[in-house]
């Protein structure tokens, strides 16, 4: 039955989002139109997709750092990208898919710098240390960032900022083919760990002694889910508050169980990013606003509603 | 090798890593099918460090630890959670949860990454909550339930992983007088109607001689003494192990300790 | 691209032309540091050139000027950087960031002019202001009458819809109450987004495609006529001027900034559209 809703409100999400825009197409010309089928719909596959994997890497990570408040883009990876994105601009790196592959890079780096520090202390990434390590790598990247952009002589790497926070205007069917080939591989690992997930959450002592090998698990986990917010903001930006208030969202719904959670995450947040970004092209048309700023705007009463209940139960 | 022989930890030594000396110098500890055994020893004597050698977290620097003769360390740990449960001392879930949703995850050992859960798994989840009497608590949150009943749950959890031994570690610490009691009845009705083997670590040295088969009292790393609850409380070894005054008298047969106030 | 971008920035802080500061009281200045482009550019054209001792990095118009010090950026200004220079008068572009710097400068007994040119009936005012303080007075009025002479001018009617395209990621595009707005009316052609009451806006590219213009105007500090890298992206290729590759690559250093050079930027506009082969119909 709730899958049956999730479902329903995804057919009603897309089609909203391939009917409705600033231009106005006739219904009867829609399928005939190339605003629907380059700009539309590959837009709105797009959105699915990567409001998806944010859905999902941060019900994981918020498992695996056991923090409820933990949003994908808090283990240092916007930062990330926001200097890969950064440096191909100040080394005139040129080409159509520079920008989104040098935050690509970026967004590795600082996954691999975050994973570094995490083995710190043996081969079970240290929850804690993944949390402190990210922000501390995601400042280092951000102050970097800016030391770039102010010494350049440059100001076009302000615009660095502006694609960052972009969103999902670069949508097109080679984005979405890539993401489409690239984003089911991490999903099926985090799924084939749904179930150490769930031990996770009781702790590591706990979660051993009910069969799970933790250095694994976590190691798995947060390569996977990095590598799903990599992808995320190397095609899209930086898009804040889905990977933070999706999974909430899940688990009021679906419970706690990863092997329902992850999926619930995964269509809620393709979801709520179609929405949000129909928003975003339509409500101040022919003005976009950028994508993030709705999903804060509907994000926040959202989580606001969840903490009451929370608090209140 | 005796063929009930379920946990067998030889004159096994560990030291942790910057330590100045062993927390365990030659410990042994052997528990059989359908036998309770209670450790006991003072704060620091190295009861945990014995138990998580035999849970394969510590691999002894020196003698052994083998669970159903193999190698406690050998055992991948998906295989050891279906032989060992274990009730550890503290665990805190990150997000709210209902009682049998939280002993289904006692079933993970027995299910691949992939499968569903089968009737054998809902069953042994159903018998394991009733077997703890929680089956009334089932559809609570854990956060509403007291101590006593937490633990019950916990105790149930591990039940579900069908093990042949469990091992519970301060299970009754912050238990009131009655849950404490309860615990106790539960655990020893379980070794006697399951031939499940227990090995119970605890404080409560009385309660322990009341209802364990065996004691092993631990001190600075080695078995002080092990055995029958009349042959392990003798005054004179308690009161060195425990470095406190006590008589010892008799109830049920089973010696029972008083600690002595100091002479004035 | 780079001073279009720039131009962006100045563009976004824009709200309405004022001016404010310290006179430089009877005497014409002698030590000037100009922390604008335009305003350094406009410096030159007066001929007050020998007179400006510093400029920021982006000051690169005329040649000239890049002979001069830099003091670095002109939004987010160093005072100390300004001060060292020992001006007798300090022209800024007017916001907040900068007003703080003024109130410094004045502090420390340094006259300062903060100045808001956005568009085309500002320059004409900063070129009179500047001849003033500077002490080219003549020059400053001459140049004055022939921006007011272009703005007066009637304006031929348009023959061509343009869209300026600032940046492709998201798509932001020049709306009205800007300068280029201004030299695309002047120039006998359309900005397909007059109706955007902004300097610059975000736009869908649904709604440039929807919006259909003849030509896409690009800035670009390089001459190469190389459409730019974004035209190959195929969800761009939804706009028919980028399908047809009906690009008008504009030099940024001509474009960029409103600029005493307005008539001839009207006029490079005007030609480049006369000799093009005209839109197909649609």
């Amino acid at each position: 039955m709730k899958w049956l809703v999730l479902s329903l409100a995804l057919v009603v999400a897309l089609l909203a989002a391939v009917t409705l825009g600033p231009a106005a197409v006739p219904a009867g010309q829609l399928f005939h139109s190339a605003i629907f089928w380059d700009l539309r719909l590959p837009r709105a596959l797009l959105a699915l997709l990567v409001g998806g994997s944010l859905g999902a890497a941060g019900a994981s990570l918020q498992s695996l750092v056991r923090n409820p408040l933990a949003d994908p883009f808090l283990l240092g990876l916007s930062g990330g990208a926001g200097l890969g994105a950064v440096l191909a601009i100040a080394l005139h790196l040129g080409g159509a898919w520079t920008l989104p592959l040098a935050a690509f890079a970026g967004a590795l780096l600082a996954l691999g710098l975050v994973f570094r520090l995490g083995l710190v202390g043996g081969s079970a990434l240290d929850p804690r240390v993944l949390l402190l390590g990210g922000v501390a790598v995601g400042a280092f990247c951000g102050a970097v960032t800016t030391a770039v952009v102010s010494l350049a002589e440059a100001s076009a790497l302000r615009n660095a900022y502006l694609w960052l926070w972009g969103g999902l205007s670069g949508a097109s069917w080679d984005t979405v083919t890539l993401v489409a080939v690239y984003v089911p591989l991490p999903l099926v690992v985090l799924l084939a760990a749904a179930r150490p997930l769930d031990l996770l959450t009781l702790g590591e002592e706990p979660a051993r002694y009910l069969g799970t090998d933790v250095a694994v698990t976590r190691r798995r986990v947060y390569l996977a889910a990095s590598l799903l917010t990599a992808a995320a903001v190397a095609v899209a930006g930086v898009i804040g508050f889905v990977g933070l208030i999706v999974p909430h969202l899940g688990r009021a719904l679906f419970g706690g169980r990863h092997r329902a959670l992850l999926p619930a995450s995964f269509l809620a947040g393709g979801i709520l990013l179609l929405l949000a970004d129909t928003l975003a092209r339509t409500a101040v048309a022919p003005r976009e606003l950028p994508v993030g700023v709705v999903t804060a705007l509907v994000g926040v009463p959202l989580f606001v509603l969840l903490l009451r209940r929370w608090t209140a139960a | 090798m005796d063929r009930g022989l379920i946990l067998d930890v030889r004159d096994a030594s560990f030291r942790y890593s910057g330590a100045a000396r062993d927390a365990l110098a030659g410990a042994s500890l052997a528990v059989s099918a359908g036998e309770f055994v209670a450790l006991l020893g003072p704060n620091g004597s190295g009861k945990t460090t014995l138990v998580r050698l035999a849970l394969g977290l510590h691999t002894p620097h020196a003698g052994s630890a083998a669970i159903l003769g193999r190698a406690a360390g050998e055992w991948p740990r998906g295989a050891l959670a279906r032989a060992v449960g274990v009730v550890s001392q503290r665990e805190d879930n990150l997000f709210p949860q209902r009682v049998r949703e939280t002993v289904r995850l006692g079933r993970y050992p027995h299910l691949g990454p992939w499968a569903r859960e089968r009737d054998e798994d809902r069953e042994a989840v159903e018998r394991a909550l009733e077997r703890c009497d929680v089956a009334g608590l089932a559809d609570r949150w854990l956060w509403t339930l007291s101590g006593g009943e937490y633990q019950r749950v916990r105790i149930a959890r591990a039940l579900a992983q069908e093990p042949q031994l469990l091992v519970l570690d301060e299970p009754t610490a912050s238990l009131d007088l009655r849950h404490e009691m309860e615990l106790f009845e539960l655990i020893r009705g379980l070794v006697d109607g399951s031939g499940l083997a227990a090995v119970f670590v605890t404080h409560d040295v009385n309660l322990a001689a009341r209802f364990a088969d065996r004691l092993v009292l631990l001190a600075e790393g080695r078995v002080r003494a092990a055995g029958t609850p009349a042959d392990v409380l003798r005054r004179d070894v308690v009161e060195a192990v425990f470095g406190w005054p006590l008589a010892v008298s008799s109830f049920d047969d089973r010696p029972q300790l008083t600690p002595l106030r100091r002479q004035p | 691209m780079r001073r279009c971008a720039q131009l962006l920035v100045l563009l976004a802080l824009a709200c309405h032309p004022a001016e404010r500061g310290v006179s430089a009281g009877g005497a014409p200045a002698q030590r000037v540091v100009s922390l604008a482009p335009s305003l350094t550019e406009l410096l030159f054209a007066l001929g007050a050139g020998s007179q400006v001792v510093g400029r920021t990095v982006y000051c690169l118009y005329p040649p000239a000027a890049r002979a001069v010090p830099s003091v670095g950026d002109g939004l987010n200004p160093s005072v100390e950087a300004i001060a060292a220079r020992q001006p007798d008068l300090v022209l800024l572009y007017r916001s907040p960031q900068t007003e703080t710097a003024a109130r410094q400068l004045a502090a420390l007994g340094i006259p300062t002019m903060l100045l808001r040119d956005d568009r085309m009936e500002d320059v004409a005012r900063t070129a009179r202001l500047l001849g003033r303080a500077t002490g080219h007075p003549v020059a400053g009025d001459s140049i004055a009458r022939l921006i007011d002479s272009l703005v007066t001018a009637p304006i031929p009617p348009p023959s061509a819809r343009i869209t300026f395209v600032v940046w492709d990621a998201p798509p932001i595009v020049i709306g009205s109450g800007s300068y280029l707005d201004e030299l695309v009316i002047m120039a006998g052609a359309e900005n397909v987004f007059h109706d955007l009451h902004a300097p610059s806006a975000t736009v869908s590219l649904e709604t440039i495609a929807s919006r259909d213009p003849d030509w896409i105007a690009i800035l670009r500090d390089s001459s190469s006529a190389e459409p730019p890298a974004w035209a190959g992206r195929r969800e761009w290729r939804t706009v028919r001027a980028v399908r047809e590759g009906r690009f008008l690559i504009l030099p940024a250093e001509l474009f960029g900034q409103p600029s005493p050079r307005a008539p001839e930027a009207v006029a490079f506009l005007a030609r480049l559209l006369n000799h093009s082969p005209p839109p197909a119909p649609r």
